[in-house]
């Protein structure tokens, strides 16, 4: 499963803050957690405990020293611009966007950002391996049983049906079973007693 | 949410109401009736028995993104009684509610797929209920003998936040399988619309319900609890 793309948003204005975040919900091509901290001086605490992919914050409450601490932590950060601010300092960020900017601009910058941790394994369809798999899952067989039959090791197993669950969303047994009937890779008679036994 | 701060007591219950509709949910699991006209929060909770602190509580940690909550003000013995109703709302009727739409949606019986499909709720329905029989049974006694006074060895809240997980993953799931890979016959789209919008909105009433366990039931006992520490 997709990872959410942890935000930790640092603006003292309630007016923008609030804005900024309704902005960010509506932006659905991330899944995401925004987290608000109003209070400058709570900057540190606030991204030990949420461990934040990225934050955003207003340059006005921060120095390059901090923006710099930050990005040593391999979080990265933006800057919500609302006023002129000093080039080096301007510099010192991963990224900018202004109070003025579209939702559009907002979303490509964040997409920028957010692209080295960016999951595409669902768009990929099954391998035929992983398919082989799933029918192992729908008859009821143990990991240990499909790594015998497919002659590979219940690690690859393991592996493969983390995979699988990345791809279909999809992580229980009775979840792939449903997916195995309508995709046609089971025949009734392989799975009538997984459906009938309650 | 269009409102900005804590909803009061003297704020009219209608408002309350038409600002966000769950309110609803809220008002039938303390047991208060509609018809309430123009009065204020007190004055129905008054009348209709309910503790009016623990009422707002409720309803402002629900709908407002607030961390923090304040928890002597609450009511133990009436946020038990909430929120075995709410068990009572999801088991006995928004779970089988939703069986019942989604065996109309798949046509019940015919063919594997249904049959599948049903089953996958079914596990799912008794997971819920076994997860709800696990606080009916265990926390809630718990916390009853800790409001009588006494002090209990061998279990806290502390155990129960541990182990409390969220229980609408597997509805995403099965919400995820319906829109993503079900084959639904056209003529049945109404009845598997219906079904869906129930699917949603009773994931978000489950994580809204833990989320209220964690957030104000969870540090309303340990306050409890360290009362009857120091105590002792």
């Amino acid at each position: 499963m997709s990872t959410p793309l942890k935000i930790l948003l640092v603006e003292p204005s309630l007016i923008l803050r609030s804005g900024m975040c309704s902005v960010l919900r509506r932006l659905t091509t991330f899944e995401m957690q925004v987290a608000e901290v109003p209070d400058p001086e709570r900057l540190d605490e606030a991204v030990a405990r949420e461990d934040p992919d990225i934050v955003i914050v207003n340059p006005s409450v921060v120095d390059e020293e901090t923006v710099h601490r930050l990005r040593c932590r391999s979080v990265r950060v933006m800057a919500l611009q609302n006023a002129l601010i000093e080039d080096r300092l301007q510099q010192s960020f991963d990224a900018v966007v202004s109070i003025y900017d579209t939702a559009e601009r907002i979303k490509e910058t964040l997409q920028t950002l957010a692209r080295p941790q960016r999951d595409d394994a669902a768009q990929e369809p099954l391998s035929a391996r992983e398919k082989e798999i799933i029918v192992g899952v729908v008859k009821g067989l143990t990991n240990k049983q499909i790594a015998d039959e497919l002659f590979i090791s219940t690690h690859t197993v393991i592996t493969h049906r983390r995979n699988i669950a990345a791809k279909l969303q999809i992580h229980s047994p009775a979840g792939l079973t449903i997916y195995a009937i309508v995709n046609k890779l089971v025949e009734l008679n392989d799975v009538r007693h997984t459906i009938q036994q309650k | 949410m269009n409102r900005i701060g804590k909803y009061a007591a003297s704020d009219r219950m209608s408002d309350l109401v038409c600002d966000d509709f769950h309110v609803l949910l809220v008002m039938s699991r303390f047991g208060i009736s509609l018809g309430f006209g123009d009065r204020s929060v007190e004055e129905v909770c008054r009348e209709a028995g309910v503790d009016t602190p623990t009422f707002l509580a409720v309803v402002n940690m629900m709908f407002e993104e607030e961390e923090t909550c304040n928890c002597g003000e609450i009511s133990l013995e009436a946020f038990l009684g909430y929120l075995h109703n709410s068990h009572d709302y999801f088991l006995q009727y928004r779970l089988p509610e939703i069986r019942r739409k989604l065996e109309m949606a798949v046509g019940s019986g015919t063919g594997e797929v249904a049959g599948a499909v049903l089953r996958f709720f079914d596990e799912y329905a008794g997971e819920v209920d076994r997860h709800m029989l696990y606080e009916e049974q265990t926390v809630f006694p718990y916390v009853r003998r800790l409001l009588s006074g006494e002090t209990v060895q061998g279990y806290d809240i502390g155990t129960f936040r541990r182990r409390h997980d969220q229980i609408e993953a597997r509805l995403t799931e099965l919400k995820n399988i319906l829109i993503k890979y079900y084959p639904c016959e056209a003529d049945r789209a109404k009845e598997m619309n219906g079904v869906l919008f129930d699917i949603f909105l009773c994931e978000s009433e489950l994580a809204s319900h833990n989320d209220l366990e964690n957030r104000l039931f969870v540090p309303a006992v340990a306050a409890v609890e360290r009362k009857l520490n120091d105590r002792s």
